[in-house]
């Protein structure tokens, strides 16, 4: 029975690698509509009133973009929890993580939150993601300094869970508009909250059944 | 030495950049309906029949159903003729039919006030118009010269006279039909029979239908702003961009837009180009649309934003 169990586990591990990697490779292509960098490309096309209006704004995007796609990667590595023969490999995959979230990627977000597509509703949910985005991630920093390791574990799992909002943000926009049509900015304000709500339940449900 | 070379470089860069502007200028002026000035002045008569007739083009012919059969049915167009020049002997115009311009050249009868005008002939489509003057109307008809080339050799024509002015103000009338028929999209859709409990595919087609923002958003009278477009869908975008072509009196070459705009009494199709007619907001705001059409087309339903 155990054996059973432990078969099932390795399967769904690697199935949601597979998965991983194949949503990786989508976020990669649509980073690399970015390069090089435009004023005016894929996402910027609609977005041209913020970038005339607000200097900053490009940085904070491209800050965004360009850091985003490692944060998916060295998130992804680390929570493997392996080193892959390589001296403190989970180590050093979790500090470049907790790094560029901290000091890049969520700050942007959160500045880009405040002028999101989709008025209040999809702003006042991207800010709150970046803040709990930013949140979770020092939290998980500060417990694995204190060598809290179990919390870390699970800190991280949080941190990791809004990241990946990234991807499940952009899944549920292809079903939403696969399966009801609506206009576009309507679709963004249900895809606001739907990426990130349903991971932070998951996660907070598979903690309290003491799975993590 | 490096100086003088860019400096040549860049002055056979404008030269190129100026001689191709000139060059579109004369296109586009062979382009529009305006008559063309022949060097020799040739007195020109009966100057009060110059202008847009416009009206029904009918004439039976083979169509295709939907599942593939042919039959005899009657195939009604709407068709432009602009008579540009009468003169003693010949007569100058246009005819646009689904947005082809032709030109034609005829003669003029003056005691029964008829016309026989021909198209060029290395068309397909081109014709000869046998028609007739009765104060605004026009009627008559048309034959194909090479019948067998299209769907109705023959056709009746009841055309009216038509000015043909720019308004900014000119909408699609609200009790217009929205549905774009000319691009439908294929839908799976799943049945299952209750009782013997068999899932069947099959496939449904659904077109596209605008929304009553069309009748809103005006381009050629209000600034857009992204704010104003970011939850439009790309049909709605196009009717509101080709409102401004279709003020100009753009023949439109897609059938999606003829069939929007020949719904009000106000749309004349007079030019195959009326880019340089648009004014600087109008522009702008094409420019607007163009960015949002594109990003509709290329992310409404990918995996993206």
């Amino acid at each position: 029975m155990l054996l059973v169990k432990k078969n099932i586990s390795n399967l769904l591990k690697i199935l949601l690698i597979i998965g991983f990697g194949y949503f990786f490779w989508l976020m990669l292509k649509i980073t690399l509509e970015y390069i090089p960098l435009k004023r005016e490309v894929s996402f910027l096309m609609i977005k041209q009133t913020e970038v005339g209006q607000r200097q900053e704004y490009l940085y904070f995007f491209y800050t965004h973009v360009y850091t985003s796609i490692f944060v998916l990667l060295s998130g992804f590595l680390a929570i493997l929890r392996k080193d892959f023969g390589l001296k403190n490999f989970h180590k050093n995959a979790g500090k470049v993580y907790i790094l560029l979230i901290l000091f890049l990627a969520a700050p942007s977000g959160i500045y880009m939150g405040i002028f999101a597509n989709g008025g209040i509703y999809s702003k006042i949910s991207f800010v709150i993601l970046g803040c709990l985005w930013w949140f979770s991630t020092f939290k998980a920093y500060q417990l694995a300094r204190q060598k809290k390791f179990k919390e870390h574990k699970q800190w991280m799992w949080r941190s990791f869970a809004l990241t990946v909002s990234a991807i499940t943000l952009r899944m549920w926009k292809v079903i939403i508009v696969y399966l009801f049509h609506p206009n576009p900015m309507d679709v963004y304000q249900i895809i606001a909250w739907m990426g990130w709500i349903p991971n932070i339940i998951l996660i907070e449900y598979i903690i309290t059944k003491k799975y993590i | 030495m490096k100086i003088l070379k860019l400096t040549l470089i860049s002055l056979f860069t404008i030269g190129l950049v100026s001689c191709k502007k000139e060059a579109k200028t004369t296109d586009s002026s062979k382009d529009s309906l305006t008559a063309k000035k022949d060097s020799v002045v040739v007195p020109e008569i009966y100057k009060e029949y110059y202008g847009i007739y416009m009206g029904d083009f009918a004439g039976k012919g083979m169509i295709i159903s939907e599942d593939g059969e042919e039959y005899e049915g009657e195939i009604y167009k709407k068709i432009a003729l602009k008579i540009n020049r009468i003169t003693k002997d010949s007569v100058y115009g246009q005819s646009i039919v689904d947005g082809n311009q032709r030109p034609f050249r005829g003669v003029f009868n003056e005691e029964i006030k008829s016309f026989v005008l021909d198209e060029p002939g290395n068309d397909k489509t081109d014709g000869r118009f046998e028609v007739k003057l009765n104060n605004d109307s026009l009627t008559g008809n048309w034959s194909a010269f090479k019948k067998s080339a299209v769907k109705a050799p023959s056709k009746t024509l009841k055309l009216i006279k038509k000015e043909f002015v720019y308004n900014p103000n000119f909408m699609l009338d609200e009790n217009s039909e929205l549905i774009d028929w000319e691009n439908p999209k294929d839908f799976v859709e799943k049945y299952t029979d209750e009782e013997t409990g068999k899932t069947e595919t099959y496939t449904a087609s659904k077109n596209r239908i605008a929304s009553d923002a069309v009748f809103k958003l005006n381009a050629s009278k209000q600034k857009l702003t992204e704010k104003d477009l970011k939850n439009l869908r790309k049909l709605d975008m196009e009717i509101i961009k080709n409102s401004v072509f279709a003020r100009h009196g753009y023949a439109f070459k897609k059938q999606t837009y003829r069939n929007f705009f020949e719904q009000t009494d106000w749309y004349i199709p007079v030019s195959n180009n009326v880019d340089n007619d648009l004014s600087p907001m109008e522009k702008e705001n094409v420019a607007l649309l163009n960015r949002f059409i594109k990003y509709a087309e290329d992310k409404y339903d990918s995996f993206g934003r």
